[in-house]
Parts: C-alpha cells; sequence; structure tokens
C-alpha cells in the first residue's frame, strides 16, 4: 500500500471543505445554492479556493437546482447545493430532473442536521432518494465526502440521473485529513451525450408507461431511468464505496455515514457493511452479511431510511425497536450503541441543574427594535425564518407565528382575512426570506385585495447564516451596482399603497411608521434598515450600564431580548440586573423601556 | 512533556465569541506537526446568539474513528465558561483533568427567568469535582492594558501547553503563523500570560 506521503499531499479538512475540493476534482463548471447551516460553507470554500468554477447564491434553492439542470443540460457538471429543508423548496425542480437524461453529470449537495445541531427541523433528504428513484451518497469522513463527491458525477453520467449527495451537520463540521494531488490540473468536464434532442430532456417520467406512449415518437424519448438505477443496485454490489468487513460472526452491522465510526469504535470486532452509496442498495452484499452472521442491526442517524429499505429487500434487521428514532433520539453518538448493544456498558449522563441556553439576539440587534414596538403596542404578528424568529422562543414571546422561509406575509394574510382585520396582525420578515418566496406572498397580498401590513427587516445580507449576499445586498460573487435590486422599488413595483424607510435606530420614527401603517385601511410596507451588526462588524458606541440603586429589577430590560444583559449574582451573593460591556454595542434600546430611569451610558 | 503519549481525547467547551475554534485550530497544528492523527469535531449551534460550543478534539498514533467522544472517554476538559464546564464534567475519564476559565455568561434561559438558576456557585461545583482541576480567575489577572476575558482562549492555550510542557516556541511560532497580523503581538502576549499563570498554579500544588 502506498503513503500517503507518496498519493499527494495531507490535509486538514472538514466536510464542507472537502466536498468543495470534490467539486473541484470532479471538474464542476456551476455551482449554484442556497445557504442554509450546516453546509453554506462549501460555497464559500468553492468560490475562495476554486475561481475556475462559476459560483452563485440563488435567490432561493429551487432557483439553484434549476440553475444546475440547465448547465448540466448544456453539457457540464454542476452542482447545487442546500440544506435538507432547502430540498423542499426545491423538491419540484429535482422531480423535473429525476427520470430525464443527464448530458453533464448533476449532483445536489444536501445536509441534514442531524441532532438539531443549527435548526428546528428533523428531515432526512434520503427520503427523497426512495420518492424520485435517484442515487443517494453518504460520506463518513472529510476523505470520503471529497473522493464520493467526484463519484457522485461519474455515477449521475454513467447512469443518467441526478444524484444527491447527502451529509450531515457531524461531517460538515468535523476536521480530518484528506490526501490531495497538489498538482491536479483542473479542466471543467463536458459531455455532450444528448446533444439534439431536447425531447429526451423533458420530463420524460410522466409519459413512460402511460396509456397510449407506445408511439414510436414517444418511446424514443423515453429514458429507462428505472432500469439505470437497477444496474446501479446491481453493479453496487461490486463497488468500491460499499465496503464488507466480515469479522465476528455474532453482530453484523449495516451504516453509513458517521454512524459507521461509532459503531466501529465501540463494537470494533462486529462484521460491517460500511455503505457509501446507500440508495440504491446492494442486495448481495447484504444477503452476504445476514448469512454471516447471528444478529444483523442497522445503525443510521435520522429516519429508518435504510431500515425500510433493506426490510423491503426482504431481509430482516434490528434498526428502530433498539434505536428509537425522532423524538425519542436527536443527536446519535458512539454512547447510545454502547449502551445498547455493549453488555455492562458504564453510562455517564450529564447533570440535569445545568441550565439550558436558548438563543437571542446579538447586542444592537435591529430585530429588537421591532419587537420592542410591537410588544409595546400590543400588536401581533407573524415571524419568518431570520434571526427575528429568536423572538417567537418562549422566553421572549414577541411573535406569535412562524413557520417556513418566506412564509409570514401569505400566513399574516390569511390570519387577516378569517378574522376580518379585527386584530391588528402584521408580518414580519427579513431581507433574506423576502427574496426567497416572500416576495410571492406579497404579490399574493397585493392582487387579492389585502390591506396587511408587511415590516421587512433589511439588514443587507443573510445574517443567520453567516452574511451571505441575497439580491438587495451590496456585495456578492457576481455583484455589480446596476443590478442590485432595490426592496422599496420592487414593492413599489407590485403595487404595495403605502412604503416606508426607516433606521432601525430611530426609535420614535421606527414607532410612528409602524403604527401609521397598522392603522392604514390599505397594503403596507415598512422597511426596516440597519446593516447586521455582527456580520459587519458596525462601530459600537459608548457601552450602557445599570445603575443598581435605581434599578427595581422588573426585568423590562431583559425582555428586549439582548444578549448583553444579564441577571447574575453579585459578590454579596444578590442577584442583579447587569449589562456586559464586552457586549453592549450602545444602541440604547433597553434604556427606552426602563421606567426608572436607572440604564445609563 | 510525557513520552509515549499515544493520544488524548479532549473537549474544548464555552458560549459563542470565546475562540473555541481558533483553540482547536492552533492545537491542532501542534500535534500535526508531531504526526499524529487528528480529527475534530465542533458543535456550534446558534453559537454567536448565546448558545453553547464544543469541540470534541481527538489526537491518536492510530487512526481516530467517531468524530464524538463518548462519555467517560475524556483526558481533558478544557472550558472558558464555568457553566458549559458543568455541562462535561461527566464525560471525564476517572483520571481526567479540569482547566476550567471562572468567566460566566449567564444562560438566556435564566436571564429572562424562564429557567431557574441554579442555587450553588458555579465555582464551588467545578472545586468539589473527584477529578484534577486547574481553575483560571480572569478577574484576578486583569489589567488596564490587557482584557484577559476576551483573550481566554489563547491563555488557555498558553497554560495547557505549559502543563504539558510543551515547547512555548513552537507554539508561539504557530500562533504568529495562523492569526492575523495585527492580532499576533495581543495573541503571544496572552499565550506568555496563560503559561505564567500555569507556572505559578503549577508550583503551589
Amino acid at each position: 500500500m502506498k503513503t500517503g506521503k507518496e498519493l499527494g499531499t495531507i490535509k486538514m479538512m472538514n466536510g464542507n471543505e472537502a466536498v468543495a475540493r470534490g467539486a473541484f476534482e470532479a471538474g464542476v463548471k456551476v455551482a449554484a445554492g442556497y445557504p442554509g447551516t450546516p453546509s453554506t460553507e462549501v460555497m464559500d470554500y468553492t468560490n475562495l479556493r476554486y475561481k475556475d468554477i462559476y459560483c452563485e447564491w440563488s435567490n432561493n434553492e429551487k432557483v439553484a437546482v434549476e440553475v444546475a439542470t440547465g448547465a448540466s443540460f448544456a453539457g457540464y457538471r454542476s452542482l447545487a447545493l442546500m440544506k435538507t429543508v432547502g430540498l423542499h423548496v426545491a423538491a419540484d425542480a429535482l422531480g423535473g430532473a429525476a427520470g430525464s437524461q443527464i448530458n453533464g453529470g448533476l449532483v445536489l449537495v444536501v445536509s441534514d442536521d442531524v441532532g438539531r445541531i443549527a435548526g428546528d427541523d428533523y428531515n432526512d433528504c434520503r427520503h427523497y432518494g426512495n420518492m424520485f428513484n435517484i442515487p443517494v451518497l453518504e460520506p463518513s469522513d472529510s476523505q470520503e465526502a471529497k473522493d464520493l463527491m467526484v463519484e457522485a458525477f461519474e455515477i449521475s453520467e454513467k447512469y443518467s440521473t441526478p444524484v444527491i449527495l447527502k451529509t450531515s451537520s457531524v461531517i460538515c463540521k468535523t476536521t480530518s485529513k484528506v490526501i490531495i494531488d497538489e498538482n491536479y490540473k483542473y479542466e471543467a468536464k463536458f459531455r455532450d451525450k444528448y446533444p439534439i434532442s431536447f425531447s429526451k430532456v423533458i420530463m420524460t417520467t410522466i409519459m413512460t408507461k402511460a396509456k397510449g406512449s407506445e408511439h414510436p415518437k414517444l418511446t424514443k424519448c423515453f429514458n429507462d431511468f428505472v432500469a439505470n438505477m437497477a444496474q446501479l443496485a446491481e453493479d453496487s454490489n461490486s463497488a468500491h464505496y460499499n465496503r464488507l468487513e466480515l469479522n465476528s460472526k455474532k453482530i453484523g452491522i449495516i451504516t453509513a455515514g458517521t454512524p459507521y465510526y461509532y459503531a466501529k469504535e465501540v463494537l470494533p470486532e462486529a462484521s460491517f457493511l460500511k455503505l457509501g452509496v446507500i440508495n440504491p442498495l446492494p442486495k448481495k452484499m447484504i444477503q452476504q452479511l445476514a448469512a454471516h452472521v447471528e444478529k444483523l442491526y442497522v445503525i443510521e442517524e435520522g429516519h429508518d431510511v435504510l431500515e425500510k429499505n433493506i426490510k423491503d429487500l426482504g431481509i430482516s434487521v434490528i434498526g428502530k425497536e433498539l434505536f428509537p428514532k425522532f423524538p425519542d433520539m436527536m443527536r446519535f453518538t458512539p454512547d447510545v450503541i454502547a449502551e445498547r448493544l455493549v453488555p455492562d456498558a458504564e453510562v455517564r449522563k450529564p447533570r440535569t441543574d445545568v441550565p439550558f441556553r436558548l438563543p437571542i439576539a446579538c447586542a444592537g440587534c435591529s430585530h429588537n427594535f421591532i419587537s420592542s414596538i410591537l410588544k409595546k403596542h400590543k400588536i401581533k404578528a407573524a415571524a419568518d425564518v431570520t434571526c427575528g424568529l429568536i423572538g417567537c422562543f418562549p422566553h421572549m414571546e414577541s411573535y406569535q407565528l412562524q413557520k417556513c422561509m418566506g412564509s409570514s406575509i401569505a400566513l399574516t394574510h390569511g390570519y387577516n382575512i378569517a378574522k376580518n382585520y379585527s386584530e391588528n396582525f402584521v408580518a414580519m420578515i427579513g431581507d433574506g426570506g423576502f427574496w426567497a418566496t416572500g416576495v410571492n406572498g406579497l404579490m399574493n397580498l397585493v392582487f387579492n385585495n389585502s390591506q396587511s401590513t408587511v415590516i421587512i427587516v433589511d439588514n443587507s445580507c443573510l445574517a443567520m447564516t453567516g452574511g451571505q449576499n441575497v439580491a438587495s445586498s451590496e456585495f456578492g460573487f457576481n455583484y455589480k451596482p446596476e443590478n442590485r435590486l432595490d426592496i422599496a422599488k420592487v414593492c413599489e413595483g407590485i403595487g404595495i399603497k403605502d412604503i416606508v424607510t426607516v433606521d432601525a435606530y430611530e426609535y420614535e420614527t421606527l414607532e410612528k411608521s409602524i403604527l401609521n401603517a397598522v392603522n392604514a385601511k390599505t397594503n403596507s410596507v415598512v422597511i426596516v434598515k440597519k446593516p447586521c451588526v455582527t456580520q459587519f462588524k458596525l462601530p459600537k458606541s459608548e457601552p450602557f450600564h445599570i445603575e443598581q440603586d435605581a434599578c427595581v429589577k422588573c426585568r423590562k430590560c431583559i425582555n428586549v431580548g439582548c444578549l448583553a444583559i444579564e441577571s447574575k449574582k453579585n459578590n454579596d451573593g444578590e442577584f442583579e440586573i447587569v449589562i456586559n460591556q464586552d457586549l453592549c454595542t450602545g444602541c440604547g434600546l433597553c434604556s427606552t423601556v426602563c421606567h426608572k430611569d436607572a440604564i445609563k451610558n | 512533556m510525557e513520552t509515549n503519549d499515544t493520544g488524548k481525547n479532549i473537549i474544548i467547551a464555552g458560549v459563542g465569541g470565546q475562540g473555541i475554534l481558533l483553540f482547536s485550530n492552533l492545537l491542532s497544528k501542534y500535534y500535526l506537526k508531531l504526526g499524529y492523527e487528528l480529527k475534530i469535531s465542533d458543535v456550534i449551534g446558534l453559537g454567536q446568539r448565546g448558545g453553547g460550543v464544543e469541540s470534541h478534539f481527538r489526537y491518536s498514533t492510530k487512526p481516530v474513528l467517531s468524530p464524538f467522544i463518548k462519555a467517560g472517554d475524556v483526558d481533558y476538559v478544557i472550558s472558558f465558561e464555568q457553566t458549559e464546564t458543568l455541562r462535561f464534567l461527566h464525560t471525564l475519564k476517572k483520571d481526567g483533568v479540569i482547566f476550567s476559565s471562572t468567566y460566566e455568561l449567564t444562560s438566556t434561559s435564566v436571564n429572562t427567568g424562564l429557567q431557574k438558576p441554579m442555587p450553588e456557585s458555579k465555582t464551588e461545583l467545578i472545586k468539589a469535582a473527584d477529578n484534577k482541576k486547574y481553575i483560571i480567575n480572569p478577574d484576578e489577572h486583569k489589567s488596564a492594558d490587557f482584557n484577559i476575558s476576551k483573550m481566554m482562549n489563547v491563555v488557555m492555550l498558553g497554560y495547557y501547553a505549559e502543563f504539558r510542557g510543551y515547547s512555548h516556541n513552537d507554539m508561539i511560532q504557530i500562533v504568529k503563523e495562523n492569526v492575523p497580523e495585527k492580532f499576533v503581538e495581543g495573541n503571544i502576549k496572552a499565550y506568555e500570560k496563560g503559561a505564567d499563570i500555569a507556572r505559578n498554579n503549577l508550583a503551589a500544588k
């Protein structure tokens, strides 16, 4: 065996970096995506390090998949990047690509937030492999993330199908070694297999086997993608990306992703089938393992996707009865496996009395100004997927409703027509959510004669995922000042009657603008501008402090929802409300709610 | 420096903004130079907004398997915030060691009254743990020109390196190569401060 040194250079990379490197080595020409924790950095690394690859943050995930599909049809390898929740948005686009012939390889890099580390979703993108009958690949470390990324493009072209490369919050944020060839010369891979017949790359799935489809003009358009997948299933029995490790006859484990390493560490003697391609499954390998061992387990994070697919092959396997799924289990770790499969395993439990940490807005965040005014005037509101959604948590209670990205405008419209506008109920949405899909809700609101108010919080970026550009940002991979979209102008173009733009820190003007909009008997938009304090590192003003003699501990300032305001014991063991001088940005919002005038700077 | 070190499992903990990822990045460079295999897994969550951050750091002479360290297998808990220290005490081996700052960022759920604060002093709870512990109180080392709370990550790196008997020259070289130029001077100062505090603490023990 060659050592790493002979093969190439060893680099330490996290999963996201490795996927970007894989895209480079696969000769990808076009990368389109939408930010989503934990996989956002795949695009950032691609753009930063591999300048030959065209990168864009698209308007939303559906657009990204369409851009990538178009590039693939043009013959070039292309990738679309998103988190699993984003694939729900893009599902229609993927459904259209699935089943049609592929020119340049088309790979969707999709990341599950396993353990709900960053989000509140418990989704599993592997279901889309079953639904659309397309391959799903899953790496278990950074080396595999790079290698399987290249393999994904090979499979996409060989079996003429879009492919999902599934990563997870653990893969994305785990750094391990990757061997790379520093002398690798990039070349955009091109394959023009179906150059003229446009009909072969329309949505052929709907016509396959349909009544009257025997006509030769139709049959010549068919792509027998079902047969392609069957072939891949057959080939995967001897493919290098699936590995059978026959050891002890007592326990056999079918697994993929990081759970392979959890299980391998806890049960080093066990026999393993380590899958690189998790859809379709290598039936013969599974049968071989099943015949070798007394007990066969499937160890997978997320949903019971592998388990169901294995059982569908007629092979019995122990899975969720031993490793229960959501909501009983969130984060799959070696401890979970040891507890259930290692006799007399020592079980260590954390202290249960250590307070948990709910997210709260950064000090100086414009969202706090808005939620503070809404609470003050008892205006109900729907929040969106934005940093402002933190206001929905029970410790803040600033908003009454919060659903998916871009939803708050239509949610508000629905609420208001059902209640005949009898309450003050407004929509709050970030600039990201607005462009992603919220703008659709706004158009809908206009032509359906809604009188609702929409507050658009323009912080000039997608703050929650780390400050990526949106259509109205003054930066971006492909930014040109003349192409920047203007939120106010778009609202005006759509037909909003009452539009006002205010600075978040001008409290009184903001308060008046929101009240005017709510009271107007027409549709209205309040655009609240303030660049994200964290992403743009806004200059700080003199920090505020609380004069303890004047403070009556009413906690009104804490309920503003600022990270800098703490309730902690002083040296005498007494609780005090204090402002963290390192965190305070001096925005002064807390001083506006103090009725004892105890907050000073 | 101990000979025949086949590797260690370390959990580095704190809250967003404390530079946990920089700490594990700098430390990884040291072990890479020594030829160890490494796996570092960061659990960040909504760290920037008052959440906890944990980094599972494993180096070994053999390939590292699981990115997460099983509770009970941890050699060192290095924590920059004492609530987070308490969260990981159960993960330590019997002979595992705690390195903890007494800095505290009160949990948001306690601030807002959603949860009750712990009645006991967190520092005392840490001191009462069965494990060997090294506690740094940032207030004792504050000075007008040096905000130790903001530099606790690199202070702790110096402390840890002194504890392990590592070459400070090698470590400072790594700091120089990996932090932006304008921060090099401040970081070296923080590193030396940490090594200094460790020398005093270790001598006192």
